[in-house]
C-alpha cells in the first residue's frame, strides 16, 4: 500500500503537502517524496527512504516553492526501497513528474519499448515508465490531456496516478483503475489523495472517483471524465466529518489494539486460503529431501512453532532457522526446500537467505501478507495469507494467520504420512475453525482482567515466559511482545530449560510468566507445573495463563487468568491472544508510542 | 450539540456524604465533580446543558447561580421520586429536537482528561450512536460489552454475575439521537433494554476511553478520583495573596489558593490543594494527594495524608488524619487519630447501608459526614463511617 496526494492553489503548497503525506502515512512508510512545480516552470523532486518526518529533515521538503505538486509515501512493492526507487519519478527532460499507487503489470514490455526508443531509466519501479510514457506520447500529439489519455490507456494493472507537467503549469492530472482515489474541493485550493486523510485537514467536501475515471483539477475547478469513453461525468461532492487519525484506527486508540480485534476475520481469511496451495506446499515439504522454516522476529517465532506443528502432527523434522543466522547453518542442495514467513514479503534477512538457497538450487515457499511484494517474486510458490493491511509495527494477526497456515500445512502432511487420522485430522480441523470464535471471546470476556494484570505489574522490570512444547514458541513470541512495544525484560524459555541456570535468578522481583497447557495434555501438564513449584519454591511469582477454573493447583499462582476450554492443539493460540494483550495494556499504561515503537520499523528491509 | 447529565440520584452507597448533597457536588481536589464535568463539557464547546436533578436539587441550583459559571446555559429537568435512570433520562425529552443528537452523561463519573471531547470524535467518525467504554478492575459493577472488529457493541452485560468475565464496561457517556426516548418509551423507560435496541440494529458503536476514569460509588472512591486529578497536574499554583509565614517548604505541584496562611516548619508535599481562606497552622504535614477546602482550619502539628478535607473542617493541634473524607464544618479535636489500616494487613472493610463491603484498599480511614464533632484524644478505627452531625465525646474509641 502507498499513499498518493496532491494540490493545487493559491498559495505556496509545499507544507500543506508535506502535511497531506503525513497523513497517509499509515499507508506505508518506507519512503516519500514530493514534487513541486515552481514559478519559473520547473518540476523539482526531492526524495528519500525513511518517514516523513525525517526526509523532511534531511531533504527540506517543505522548502520547496510552487502552487502545484505532487507527493507520495511508499511501502516497496516494485523494486527494493531506495531513494532512486522512491517517488515520484520524472520523465528525461524533467517536463513530467507522477506519483503511482498499484502494480503496472505490463511494465517490462512498456519498459523495454521505451528503452529502445532511447528512454534512461533510473529506477527499477514499474511507476517510473509512466513518466516515459507521457513524454513519448507528447511529443507526438503536443496535448496534455490526450498524452494523459494515451497513457492511461496503455497501462494495465492496478493504478491511482497523479501527474504535474511544465506543460500545463495550471492543471493537476490524476486517473484511477483500482486504486483508491479522491478529491478535495476546498476554497482557495484543490486537493487529490488516496483517501480523504490526505487533505482532510483542510477541507471536508470530497469527490469519490470511480474505475476508469480521471480529472483534471485547477485551483478553482475540476472536471471529471472516463477515459474509456472520453464522456464528463457529473460527480457528488459529499462531506466528511470525521478526524482523519480517528478515521484511519476506525475508531480504535491504536492500530495494533486495532488489528488485535481483527483476530478473528485473519483467522478465517487463513482457513479460506485454497486447500490446492496448502497441498502442495505440504507435498513439496515431503518430497523434499531437507525443509527449512526461515523467519526473523516474530516470523522467527511462527516458524519454530511450526517444527514444533510439523513434528507432533507430521512427525516432520523442518528446522526453523532464524533467517539473519541462515547462512551459518542451513545445508542447501537442490533437493532442499526452503520456506520463508513475512509479513511485508520485504524482509532483508529473509530475502537474503532465500537469495542465497535459490542461487544454491533450492525450491522456495514463502507466507506473506503484503501482496506483490519482492518476496513473492522470487520464490517458486507463494502462500498469499490475506490478513489485511498491518499498520502496527508490532505483527499481531499477520503472525497469528501465519500460525493458522502452518497448521493448515501441517495437516495435510500428517495426513498424506498416514501420522494422524482423517477423524483426527477432522477434529483439528474443527478446532481450528471455532477458533475465531474463541478468540472473540477471549477479547471479550478476559480483556479486563489483562489489564488489571498490566496495571498491578506494568513496574516490574524482569519478566520470564516460561512454556513447554508447543508452548514454548507462544511464550517466546509473548515475550519479543512485551519487549518491543513496553520495552520491558521479558525472556522466554522453556519450562524444563529454567533449572539448569536462570533459577539461579529468581526472586521476589522477578516474576514468571507460565503458559500452562489444559489438564488432558497430561504429561506436558504436569512437567509445567513442576516448573512452577520451583519458582514457588524460591519464592517467586508466578502469573499463569491456564485452562482450569477449579484446580487444585491453581492455588500455586499469585495470579491467573482461566481461558476457555478449547482442543488441544489450539490452545497455546488463545494464550498468545492474552500475552499480546498484556504487552499492549502494560505499554498503553506506561505511555508507550504503541505503533511506533522506539528504534523500530514495520518492514525491517535493511541488514 | 446539547448535553444531558443525570445528577438526580440519591448515591446512598456514599453515605454520609449523600445525605446533604447529590453525589455530583463531592468536593474532589478543589471542584465539584460536576463543576468539574461542565467545565469539560465547555471545552468540548457544549454550552448548552441540561442537568436531571433531584436529590437535594438546591445544592446545585445554588452553586451554579452564585459561581462565576453565568455565562452557561444551564436547564434543570427535576425528577420527582426517583425512579431509575431510565425515567431520568426520560424526563428531559422535550429539551431536545427529532433528528438531534446529544450527549449523555452519568454525573457520578470522572476522568481528568477530557473523555467528553474523545467520545465527540468516534461520533465525528461514526455519525452513528456512540457509547464510551473503558477497562476497570470492579467491571461487575457495570454494563460489560462484547465488540467485533469495527467496533460495534454487539453484546451487553449488565453487572455480570460471572465471575470469569470482565472486559470493557460501560463509562456512562453516550452520545444518542433523540430518538433513543421512543425506544426508551418501548422500552418501560429501562436503560439496557433501550440500549439493547440500539445494539440489536447493529447501531451502537464504542469509542474507547484508555486514561484513568472513576465512578465515585463508594466512599473510597471520592480519594481515587482525588489521586486521579491531581495526578494529571504538571505544575504548581500559587495565588498571589498567598502568605507563607516564615519556613515553609513546597515540593511538587501543590495548589494553593487566595487568601492562604501558611505558618513556619509546615512541610507540603504536591500534589496538594489548600482552599482558599485556609489557615495551615505550624509544622503541619501535608502529604501528597490531600486536599483541604476552603475556609478550613489546620492546626498545629497535624499531618494529613492521601485525605480529603470539605469545606470549614476544623482538625485540632497533633491529629493524623489519614485515608479518610471529612465533610463540611466538622470540628475534630487535638489528638484525634484515624486509623487506617487492619492488624492483618488485609483490605479494609467498611459498613455501607448495614452490608459489610470489601474496599480492596490496604489502607483506609475515616469517612465523616458534615457538622460531626469529636472530641480531644480519639481513635477512629480503619473503615469508619460516621454520620453527619454525630458528636463523639473526648477521649473515645470509635465505634466501640
Amino acid at each position: 500500500m502507498c499513499g498518493i496526494s496532491g494540490i493545487i492553489g493559491l498559495q505556496n503548497i509545499s507544507n500543506p503537502l508535506v502535511a497531506s503525506i503525513r497523513n497517509l502515512e499509515y499507508r506505508g512508510y518506507d519512503s516519500c517524496g514530493v514534487a513541486v512545480l515552481n514559478g519559473r516552470g520547473k518540476i523539482t523532486v526531492k526524495k528519500n527512504i525513511g518517514s516523513v518526518d525525517e526526509v523532511n529533515e534531511g531533504e527540506k521538503l517543505t522548502k520547496s516553492k510552487g502552487f502545484v505538486g505532487i507527493a507520495h509515501t511508499r511501502w516497496a512493492t516494485h523494486g527494493r526501497v531506495t531513494k532512486a526507487n522512491t517517488h515520484p519519478h520524472l520523465s528525461c527532460h524533467k517536463e513530467f513528474a507522477c506519483v503511482h499507487n498499484g502494480i503496472i503489470s505490463n511494465y517490462r514490455a512498456l519498459k523495454n519499448l521505451l528503452a529502445k526508443k532511447g528512454h534512461k531509466f533510473l529506477s527499477e519501479t514499474d511507476t517510473e515508465v509512466i513518466a516515459h510514457l507521457l513524454e513519448d506520447f507528447y511529443n507526438t500529439t503536443g496535448n496534455v490531456e490526450k498524452t494523459f489519455l494515451k497513457t492511461l490507456n496503455k497501462l494495465e494493472g492496478t493504478f491511482a496516478i497523479a501527474m504535474i507537467t511544465t506543460f500545463d503549469s495550471d492543471r493537476l492530472y490524476c486517473a484511477k483503475k483500482e486504486s483508491p482515489l479522491i478529491l478535495g474541493i476546498g476554497d482557495d485550493a484543490n486537493y487529490i489523495g488516496s483517501d480523504s486523510n490526505a487533505f482532510i485537514d483542510f477541507t471536508k467536501n470530497s469527490i469519490v472517483l470511480d474505475d476508469f475515471e480521471y480529472a483534471i483539477v485547477s485551483k478553482d475547478s475540476y472536471v471529471v471524465k472516463n477515459f474509456n469513453q472520453g464522456n464528463t461525468i457529473e460527480k457528488e461532492i459529499t462531506c466528511i466529518h470525521w478526524d482523519a487519525e480517528m478515521s484511519q484506527k476506525g475508531g480504535y486508540p491504536h492500530y495494533m489494539l486495532k488489528e488485535i480485534y481483527e483476530q478473528p476475520q485473519a483467522i478465517i481469511n487463513a482457513l479460506n486460503i485454497d486447500q490446492k496451495h496448502i497441498k502442495k506446499t505440504a507435498s513439496r515439504i515431503l518430497k523434499s529431501e531437507k525443509n527449512y522454516l526461515l523467519g526473523v522476529g516474530t516470523t522467527y517465532y511462527v516458524a519454530l512453532l511450526g517444527e514444533y506443528i510439523f513434528s507432533s502432527m507430521a512427525q516432520s523434522f523442518v528446522p526453523a532457522i532464524s533467517s539473519d543466522e541462515f547462512k551459518h547453518l542451513g545445508e542447501i542442495s537442490k533437493k532442499t526446500h526452503v520456506m520463508a514467513l513475512s509479513q511485508s514479503g520485504e524482509t532483508y534477512d529473509t530475502l537474503n537467505a532465500l537469495k542465497y538457497s535459490i542461487n544454491k538450487g533450492a525450491c522456495s515457499t514463502a507466507i506473506v501478507n503484503v501482496i506483490g511484494s519482492s518476496m513473492s517474486r522470487l520464490v517458486d510458490q507463494t502462500i498469499q495469507q490475506g490478513s489485511g493491511p498491518e499498520i502496527c509495527v508490532l505483527s499481531t494477526k499477520a503472525a497469528f494467520a501465519q500460525m493458522i497456515i502452518l497448521n493448515r500445512i501441517a495437516l495435510e502432511m500428517g495426513l498424506s504420512k498416514k501420522v494422524i487420522s482423517s477423524s483426527k485430522k477432522r477434529i483439528i480441523e474443527k478446532g481450528l475453525k471455532e477458533l475465531p470464535k474463541y478468540v472473540s471471546r477471549v477479547l471479550n470476556e478476559k480483556s479486563g482482567f489483562v489489564h488489571t494484570m498490566a496495571r498491578r505489574y506494568c513496574h516490574i522490570k524482569n519478566w520470564l515466559y516460561l512454556g513447554r512444547g508447543l508452548y514454548y514458541p507462544i511464550a517466546l513470541e509473548s515475550a519479543l511482545k512485551m519487549k518491543e512495544v513496553a520495552y520491558i525484560h521479558a525472556e522466554g524459555m522453556p519450562v524444563g530449560f529454567l533449572k539448569h541456570g536462570t533459577i539461579a535468578m529468581i526472586d521476589p522481583d522477578h516474576y514468571a510468566l507460565v503458559f500452562v497447557p489444559p489438564k488432558e495434555d497430561r504429561e506436558l501438564y504436569e512437567l509445567t507445573m513442576g516448573g512452577v513449584e520451583e519458582i514457588k519454591a524460591r519464592n517467586g511469582f508466578v502469573l499463569a495463563f491456564h485452562f482450569e477454573p477449579k484446580d487444585s493447583k491453581s492455588g500455586l499462582f499469585n495470579e491467573d487468568i482461566v481461558l476457555p476450554k478449547v482442543e488441544k492443539h489450539v490452545a497455546p493460540l488463545l494464550q498468545l491472544i492474552l500475552a499480546q494483550l498484556l504487552s499492549y495494556f502494560t505499554a498503553t499504561t506506561l505511555k508507550r508510542n504503541v505503533d511506533r515503537p522506539r528504534s523500530l520499523a514495520k518492514s525491517v528491509t535493511v541488514a | 450539540m446539547k448535553a444531558l447529565i443525570l445528577a438526580a440520584g440519591k448515591g446512598s452507597n456514599l453515605l454520609p456524604f449523600t445525605a446533604t448533597r447529590p453525589k455530583t457536588m463531592i468536593n474532589v481536589a478543589g471542584k465539584f465533580v460536576l463543576e468539574r464535568t461542565i467545565e469539560l463539557l465547555k471545552e468540548s464547546g457544549i454550552n448548552v446543558i441540561n442537568i436531571v436533578v433531584g436529590h437535594k436539587k438546591e445544592k446545585i441550583i445554588n452553586f451554579f447561580k452564585n459561581s462565576n459559571h453565568s455565562n452557561l446555559n444551564l436547564h434543570y429537568i427535576e425528577q420527582k421520586r426517583s425512579s431509575g435512570i431510565g425515567d431520568a433520562v426520560f424526563q428531559a425529552r422535550d429539551r431536545f429536537d427529532p433528528g438531534e443528537y446529544f450527549i449523555l452523561i452519568y454525573g457520578d463519573i470522572l476522568t481528568a482528561a477530557n473523555i467528553f471531547s474523545h467520545t465527540l470524535q468516534s461520533f465525528g467518525s461514526t455519525k452513528s450512536p456512540v457509547a464510551s467504554i473503558c477497562l476497570t478492575s470492579s467491571s461487575g459493577m457495570f454494563g460489560n460489552v462484547y465488540l467485533d472488529e469495527e467496533m460495534k457493541i454487539t453484546r451487553m452485560i449488565e453487572k455480570p454475575k460471572k465471575p470469569d468475565l470482565c472486559n470493557y464496561v460501560l463509562s456512562g457517556v453516550y452520545i444518542l439521537p433523540a430518538s433513543f426516548f421512543d425506544l426508551l418509551k418501548k422500552s418501560n423507560k429501562n436503560m439496557e433494554k433501550a440500549f439493547g435496541k440500539l445494539i440489536e440494529k447493529g447501531d451502537l458503536a464504542a469509542s474507547i476511553w484508555e486514561e484513568d476514569w472513576i465512578d465515585i460509588a463508594y466512599p473510597w472512591d471520592i480519594l481515587k478520583a482525588n489521586k486521579v486529578i491531581m495526578d494529571s497536574w504538571r505544575k504548581a499554583t500559587i495565588a498571589e495573596s498567598v502568605h507563607l509565614k516564615g519556613d515553609v517548604k513546597i515540593n511538587g505541584p501543590v495548589f494553593i489558593d487566595e487568601d492562604v496562611e501558611i505558618r513556619s516548619g509546615t512541610i507540603l508535599e504536591g500534589p496538594c490543594y489548600i482552599g482558599k481562606g485556609s489557615f495551615i497552622g505550624n509544622n503541619v504535614l501535608v502529604r501528597k494527594y490531600s486536599s483541604i477546602s476552603a475556609d478550613s482550619v489546620v492546626g498545629y502539628g497535624v499531618e494529613l495524608k492521601n485525605s480529603i478535607l470539605f469545606e470549614k473542617a476544623n482538625v485540632g493541634r497533633l491529629s493524623f488524619i489519614g485515608d479518610s473524607v471529612l465533610g463540611y464544618n466538622i470540628y475534630f479535636g487535638s489528638g484525634t487519630m484515624t486509623i487506617n489500616h487492619i492488624d492483618n494487613r488485609k483490605s479494609v472493610k467498611a459498613k455501607i447501608n448495614g452490608k459489610k463491603v470489601d474496599s480492596h484498599c490496604e489502607k483506609l480511614g475515616t469517612f465523616a459526614g458534615d457538622n460531626v464533632t469529636i472530641g480531644t484524644s480519639n481513635s477512629l478505627l480503619a473503615g469508619t463511617i460516621i454520620p453527619s452531625g454525630k458528636v463523639i465525646p473526648h477521649n473515645h474509641s470509635y465505634p466501640k
